[in-house]
């Protein structure tokens, strides 16, 4: 609800409701002021009419009579006379205190209505006398509570609907966004297949930029599969010349009437071949794991099992560069994943060798496989010098080197492959500090007993 | 098309690593690839074998159903009939003549498929010599494994396989569970290569070729406990293949 608020759509319709109800008050306003100034001078002129019809009159009798003739047949309401003979007599249908002569404002309680009751009141010495002549301004009362009527009666109802065809568009963009905003998060995250879903209802600027994301998306997906198929044709062409190099070079360096210099330079030769062959399976392997076929042989596999196996492989390497291989299983509860187990041992065996390879003698390296209610996680962390936080994405990407390990042996696929694989098995794999060094972890949704209910696969 | 047959011995008695191969063996090789063709013609003949190389798939099935080998070397990429359907058609017939598969690099599901297929060996491009070699030499050995003996021997080492035993010369040598392993898988098939990628295939049940050597690693440990107490080497390192225990 609160970003409801911070919407466009909702701030645009809380701002047209505020200047509606500006323009209105100022308007109305304008008109009410208007409007009870003529009714004023209207009451006004009528009762120095009045008055210069009694000053006629032409003695403090004749008005007197005059005054209790026409107070007889007056609502004192409505209009009050009021006369103050020489004499202290008083003729009329109410009081009026003597006062000075011209107009004033009189406030008085008739004791019949529940309100006070104004009056503009005209006084004029006559014959001796006092003649008060009074007009009641509930009419300007009555206009008030009019345009305070009209006022409530057109506002209140446009704000509401305003508010409510707000929250209305507001709700609607929201949810537009929301898509939009998701597949431009997939998009980020390097998922390139996505696409803004149809969005219902009119089409508006957000399902235009939907469509230019979506457009995006697909010339982007075009341009990096035509860069992958040309790689991949690439590494196609050239690994038949490449085998055929290193047969050549093994079978010539197997000619006994060679001398023994050649030799040695020929051995030299092929064993570097054999470095760029190893870089091209790797390479062709990542291609073939991307187009995802091995999923078609899934089965499951104990990576409980797995880890226990690989270790031991390599214990006695890690022995040899001074490393210590550290277990940890779970207690109890199957470990086991569907996937490729062949693949999920090259994972294994490339954060291993990694780990080796990037942390100085000494170091320690942890190999954690632990399980919760449907997930089995798969740790390889060690306590050497780690990755920065901000080179932890480009470890990742294919033939990348960190300026630090440009020395060591590697080719910079060993994590581009385990990447894959991870995407391959949809596991997700993180790289964190291990404070000091990197922890690289998988983790895979369980199968068979034991795993969440309802994940069926 | 039929390479002429070179039966020379001067190879064997050369000292050269391959000699120590094995029995004389005759072998098709079915490969359209000159060089790669070459490469296993010259260096099976070096050795020693009978070999035929045929550049066709159709030919070479033909070839391997009308005459007798010990081995068949199958490319699976072949014009006129692939790798797969030549095992296929072969396995259908009843025809069990071993095959080694070989493959292009970079497929991942091509081990699996092959061994599927009826193949019983397979093998990427390029591979060492030594290890087609030694491959070819273990699938014309394969039934000869005696798999009900008890004991195992090897000139003064004894493996008791019930009690779980090794002695040499009379004192017990204590071996972990994976050492003892690779120890019976090299005594089991004594006299012949076993490569890294075979022991690895065997003993762990790893079926690609790690960038660190580990199995040196562990033939070194094993070697440090069977080997380094005594006066005579057993494990031997054939270069450019792999290990062997001397008969």
């Amino acid at each position: 609800m609160n970003t409801l608020w911070k919407s466009t759509p909702m701030r645009m319709a809380l701002a047209l409701v505020a200047l509606f109800w500006v323009v209105s008050l100022l308007s109305l306003g304008g008109s009410y002021l208007v409007i009870r100034q003529s009714l004023e001078d209207a009451i006004s002129a009528d009762l120095e009419q009045n008055m210069a019809g009694f000053r006629a009159a032409p003695s403090a009798g004749a008005l007197a009579a005059l005054i209790s003739a026409e107070a007889a047949a007056t609502d004192p309401d409505e209009r009050i006379l009021s006369y103050l003979a020489p004499d202290g007599r008083h003729y009329g249908n109410a009081l009026i205190a003597r006062s000075n002569d011209g107009f004033r404002i009189l406030r008085k309680n008739t004791g019949r209505a529940p309100s006070d009751e104004t009056y503009l009141i005209l006084s004029a010495t006559l014959h001796g006398g006092q003649l008060s002549l009074a007009t009641s301004l509930s009419r300007i009362g009555d206009l008030r509570e009019t345009f305070v009527n009209i006022l409530l009666l057109s506002l209140l109802p446009t704000m509401v609907i305003a508010l409510g065809f707000g929250v209305l568009i507001a709700r609607r963009s929201a949810q537009r966004l929301k898509a939009v905003e998701g597949t431009l998060d997939r998009l980020t995250r390097g998922d390139l297949s996505a696409r803004t879903p149809v969005l219902s209802g009119w089409s508006d600027d957000i399902s235009t930029i939907g469509t230019s994301v979506d457009r995006m998306a697909k010339a982007q997906q075009a341009s990096v599969s035509a860069l992958k198929q040309v790689s991949a044709d690439i590494a196609h062409d050239l690994k038949t010349p490449i085998q055929r190099v290193a047969m050549l070079l093994r079978q010539l360096s197997g000619t006994p009437d060679l001398g023994p210099k050649a030799q040695v330079l020929a051995e030299k030769a092929a064993e570097e071949t054999d470095g760029i062959v190893a870089t091209f399976q790797s390479l062709l392997q990542i291609a073939q794991i991307e187009g995802g076929s091995p999923k078609a042989r899934f089965q499951p596999v104990d990576l409980a099992a797995l880890a226990q196996t690989f270790t031991e492989v390599y214990e006695p390497a890690a022995e040899d560069s001074q490393h210590q291989l550290v277990l940890e299983l779970p207690k109890s509860g199957p470990t086991i994943v569907n996937g490729d187990k062949g693949l999920l041992g090259q994972v294994f065996a490339n954060l291993i060798e990694n780990a080796l390879r990037h942390t100085p003698p000494g170091s320690r390296i942890d190999i954690t496989i632990a399980r919760t209610a449907d997930q089995v996680k798969l740790t390889v962390a060690d306590n050497g010098p780690g990755v920065p936080a901000e080179e932890r994405l480009n470890v990742l990407r294919r033939l990348y080197r960190l300026e630090q390990s440009r020395t060591t042996p590697g080719n910079g696929l060993g994590l581009s492959l385990v990447s894959v694989i991870a995407d391959l098995h949809d596991a997700k794999l993180e790289l964190a500090s291990n404070a000091p060094g990197l922890a690289v972890s998988l983790t895979f949704t369980a199968t068979g007993p034991g795993a969440g209910a309802g994940k069926a696969d | 098309m039929h390479q002429p047959i070179n039966k020379t011995k001067a190879a064997l008695e050369k000292g050269s690593p391959a000699t120590a191969f094995g029995d004389v063996m005759k072998i098709l090789v079915i490969e359209d690839d000159a060089t790669t063709g070459d490469y296993i013609a010259h260096g099976l003949r070096e050795e020693g074998h009978t070999v035929d190389l045929v550049p066709d798939g159709r030919d070479g099935l033909i070839r391997a159903t009308t005459a007798d080998y010990d081995v068949l070397v199958i490319d699976r990429m072949l014009p006129g009939l692939d790798g797969m359907s030549i095992v296929k058609t072969l396995r259908g017939a009843k025809n069990r003549t071993p095959v080694l598969f070989l493959t292009s690099l970079g497929g991942v599901d091509d081990r699996i498929d092959g061994l599927n297929a009826g193949a019983d060996d397979y093998l990427v491009k390029p591979f060492a010599f030594g290890e087609l070699s030694a491959r070819v030499a273990a699938l014309a050995r394969r039934p000869k494994l005696k798999d009900e003996e008890t004991t195992l021997q090897a000139g003064d080492l004894t493996m008791d396989l019930i009690r779980r035993k090794v002695t040499r010369n009379d004192t017990e040598i204590d071996l972990l569970p994976r050492e003892f392993a690779l120890l019976e898988h090299l005594l089991r098939r004594k006299g012949r290569v076993q490569t890294r990628t075979m022991l690895l295939e065997a003993v762990w049940d790893i079926s690609f070729d790690p960038q660190t050597n580990v199995v040196e690693t562990h033939i070194s440990r094993l070697r440090a406990k069977v080997d380094k107490p005594f006066e005579s080497e057993l494990i031997k390192t054939v270069r450019g293949a792999g290990y062997r225990i001397e008969s």
